[in-house]
Order: structure tokens, then sequence, then C-alpha cells
């Protein structure tokens, strides 16, 4: 992930890159960004943080996330993609019930008494979600306290303009130069 | 001259330890007991510290130096949000534990932001009941100076830490490290481990400034003396909370309720005086189940005396 920091205070633009960086690996985030744009002006404050993401987020089913096949009169998952696996396991349980869900290890289970196209047309996770989500982890890395908040979404890139107390016309005019160059 | 020292090892044996200390007019500070564990923060004389040592070597433990023993530290956040805990806050909390101090993590109600953080009164006499305070703040030095206003009137010593060098704001604390700023995870790297340790030796820099102020005037009678006296105190010794007894450089803190036991511990005898005359006692600004025991020096005794015709 390429960071691009703006920034007027010295020792906060070596301090955030890393920061951004580790904030976003430790909440599973960091695989879905391409790059970042983070301006940091504390004496206004006004903080700046554009994200495009490697993909614009989409609604996700099990079979985005897992391998499934018939086995007779049960379908067998093997989960793929880690970071869905609460998320089908939940909804297994919601529409099969708990005891028709049979775990063997953390990636594999077989669904009893299931069809392959109804396990597999589950959704998991909602285009919705993913940006909430994506919002939620760039308002964790900005500094506490800066929650006069204004969110640009544009295909894969999020902007969160973020000052303390008024919102003026002209940090939403930065934010929005800055959201549109980080292309949309 | 007393010595404070460290016992940390087993359970096994430490009976023999405890009756060492009694033998040679020692006395047990600090107490902690996890699982088959113990570490002893003991006051013993200068002269009995290497018996002490062979001891605890005998009986399976290590003797450690705890330069803070005796002290409480409050490390104070802004917040106490995921934004500011548990890191630094908790890791410089842990390495001033591992030198042998008491602390405590505060955050303010309402410290976050830049221009909208505040810091009330009650907050300021809660930082002012203990040895020394450390502040944590953040990555922005404009911050940083900013914030400092909020610390001003703090009578405790302060040291502050910091990710950049601020400016200007030498007068406002006691102690400034820089290089430690906002964190995702422990500062466990062998620069960060020094950096924990430069913070350590500021808090001890500061408080022996306090300590010698003490040695000029000292106080009436050592915290530790008074400490033995109210263990035997039924309240105390029945009381449950971590730490029931914390000492501080000049007096204690006493986790039994003000109200209910004021007039009893008032009425303490040591050297032939109340404890009421040689100390103040007072509740604890953070709630009313705790009391703080300030022991005056001997010059204020004696003043004392004087007005009251003695």
């Amino acid at each position: 992930m390429d960071v691009n920091i703006i920034s007027e205070d010295e020792y906060g633009d070596r301090s955030y890159s890393d920061l951004f960086t580790r904030i976003m690996a430790d909440i599973n985030k960091l695989s879905l960004i391409e790059k970042a744009t983070l301006v940091l002006k504390p004496t206004v404050p006004l903080f700046i943080f554009s994200v495009r993401m490697r993909a614009e987020p989409s609604s996700k089913t099990v079979a985005d996330a897992a391998n499934a096949r018939s086995e007779g009169a049960n379908v067998h998952l093997t989960i793929t993609d880690e970071r869905y696996a609460p998320s089908i396991l939940e909804q297994l349980w919601k529409k099969f019930g708990r005891e028709s869900v049979d775990q063997q290890t953390r990636f594999d289970l077989d669904v009893i008494g299931a069809s392959e196209s109804e396990v597999k047309a589950l959704l998991v996770a909602s285009d919705e979600e993913s940006v909430n989500d994506m919002i939620g982890a760039i308002w964790r890395t900005m500094p506490e306290g800066i929650k006069n908040r204004r969110t640009f979404i544009d295909g894969r890139t999020i902007t969160v303009v973020a000052t303390e107390e008024i919102m003026e016309p002209y940090m939403l005019e930065e934010g929005m130069k800055i959201h549109t160059a980080e292309g949309v | 001259m007393f010595e404070v020292m460290m016992y940390d090892g087993g359970i096994y044996r430490s009976e023999e330890l405890f009756e060492m200390i009694e033998d040679i007019g020692g006395a047990v500070l600090q107490k902690n007991r996890s699982s088959q564990m113990l570490s002893v923060t003991m006051s013993v004389p200068e002269g009995d510290r290497k018996a002490i040592e062979a001891l605890c070597k005998d009986i399976g433990g290590e003797v450690k130096s705890v330069p803070l023993a005796g002290t409480e530290i409050a490390i104070v956040g802004p917040t106490l949000g995921r934004h500011h805990m548990p890191h630094p806050i908790c890791d410089i909390a842990e390495n001033l534990r591992r030198r042998g101090s008491i602390t405590v993590v505060m955050g303010l109600a309402r410290g976050r932001g830049k221009k909208t953080a505040q810091i009330n009164l009650e907050e300021k006499m809660i930082i002012d009941e203990y040895d020394a305070a450390v502040f944590m703040l953040g990555n922005f030095k404009n911050c940083v100076e900013a914030k400092t206003e909020l610390f001003r009137d703090i009578d405790a010593p302060l040291v502050l830490v910091c990710g950049p060098v601020p400016e200007g704001i030498d007068d406002a604390y006691d102690a400034i490290v820089s290089g430690v700023g906002r964190k995702m995870e422990r500062m466990r790297t062998a620069p960060e481990r020094a950096k924990l340790d430069e913070i350590a030796d500021a808090v001890e820099r500061t408080l022996s400034e306090k300590r010698k102020i003490l040695e000029e005037d000292p106080l009436f009678v050592h915290p530790a003396e008074i400490k033995q006296l109210l263990e035997d105190y039924e309240p105390v010794n029945m009381c449950l909370r971590p730490g029931p007894i914390v000492m501080h450089l000049d007096g204690l803190r006493v986790k039994i309720g003000y109200e209910e036991h004021r007039r009893h511990v008032e009425d303490m005898a040591v050297y032939g005086r109340r404890l009421g005359e040689i100390c103040t006692i007072s509740p604890s600004k953070i709630n009313d189940s705790s009391m703080l025991i300030r022991i005056k020096t001997r010059s204020e005794v004696e003043h004392d005396d004087r007005r009251a015709g003695r």
C-alpha cells in the first residue's frame, strides 16, 4: 500500500504513516487498500484521510468466500477467505439451524440437508457493510476528538474530512480536491 | 538508614523471610501474591541487606532494587478511549510498577481534541493526591503545546511524555520525555524498552527532588510506621481491596471509609501522640471509601505545639 502524507508537522508526518498502516493491518483492512492520502493540519485542526480501495465494494455471497460441493444429501464447505468465516457461520446457523452445521476444522464444515445452490447464494457481506467498515477503520486512525466529519464516497475512493468545531466550506473543498485527485 | 528492596520468588519458605524482616526491625511495604508466586517490597536496615539477600537466594527467589517503592504515581491520558489506551499508557505504568511504584491509570472525562479539551477542578485535585503524575500526549507538536495549558495549576510533580519535542513549555513540567506518541502495539523493541526506562528515570529524578525537600524538614514519623499501626486495625486488615494501604512519600492512602473510620484513626497513638495531631487526615477526592493521611513535618508539629501552648 502506498501512503502519501501531506503534513505541516514533522513528527506527526513520520508517525502517522506508520500508525495508519499498523491500524489498518490490525483491523484487517490493509489488503483492501491500494493507496491512501492523509492530510494532517493539527493547527487548524483539519484532517483529510482519503483511501482508494483495490476493488469497488460489492456484496459477497458464500460462493465468493468458500468452495462448496454436494456430498450426498449434504453440502461440504471449505472457507477460502478467512475474513468472512464468522459471517458464513452466522448465516448458515440462521438459515439451517446450529444442529445442521457440522464444523470439522476452522475452515471445513458440512451443512446437513442443504442444497449447493441454496448455500452458495447466501449473502455474507453487503456492499454497504464493507463501506461502513472502511469508514469505521478510517475514523479509528484519525486523532480522537476530531468529531465533526464529512464523508465522500465514489466508486473505489472514500474520503473523510474531519475537524473539531465548525466545518468551513474551504475544508470541504480541500477534501473534495483530495478525493478527486485520489481517483474515482 | 533503611533500604527498600523487593523479593521476587515463590511462596515456599517465605515465612522465614517475614520473620527475618521482623527480627532486624524492617517493615513489609507491599506484598503481592499471585498463585504460587510472591513479591514483597520491604524496607530493611542498610547493614542487614546482605543477610536478606542470602536468605532470598536460599529460598529460591531474587532481590531486586526498587527505587520507586513507597510511591503512588498517576499515569494520565487524555481519555480512556482506544486512541490512547492501552498503549503506551499501560506500558509506562507497567515499567513504573517494576521499579516498585504503585500506579494508577487515569483518563480525563473531556480530554479529547485540541480546542475542546478540558480538565475540571476535581480531576486536578485527584491528580494532586499522587506523588507524581505522568501525562501522555500525542504526535502533534502544536497539540501537545496547546494541551499543556490544562495542567498548569497542578501541584504534583509532572512528567510529560509525548511524540515531538515541544517548545516553550519547559516550565510547565518537571521533566519532558519525547519520542513516544500514539501507539498501536506494545512497546517491546529494544529502543522502545530504552524509552520506557528513560521515562522511569525521569520520574525517579523528579521524585528524588521531592525526597530532598522532605529531607530538609523530615516527616514526624515515617509512613511505614503508620502503615504498621494501621495493619492491626481490623477494617484495614479485613479490607478486600487490592493494596488497602498505599504509601506515599509524605503519607498514605488507606482504603477504608473516611466518615466511618476517621475518628478511630485520629485517636491511634504513635510515639505518645495522637495520629490526628501529627497528620492531616482527609477524604480522597476519588470517592469516600478511601482516606488520605498526610504526615506533618517536624517543624509543622513543633509549630502546632507552640500554638497549642504545649
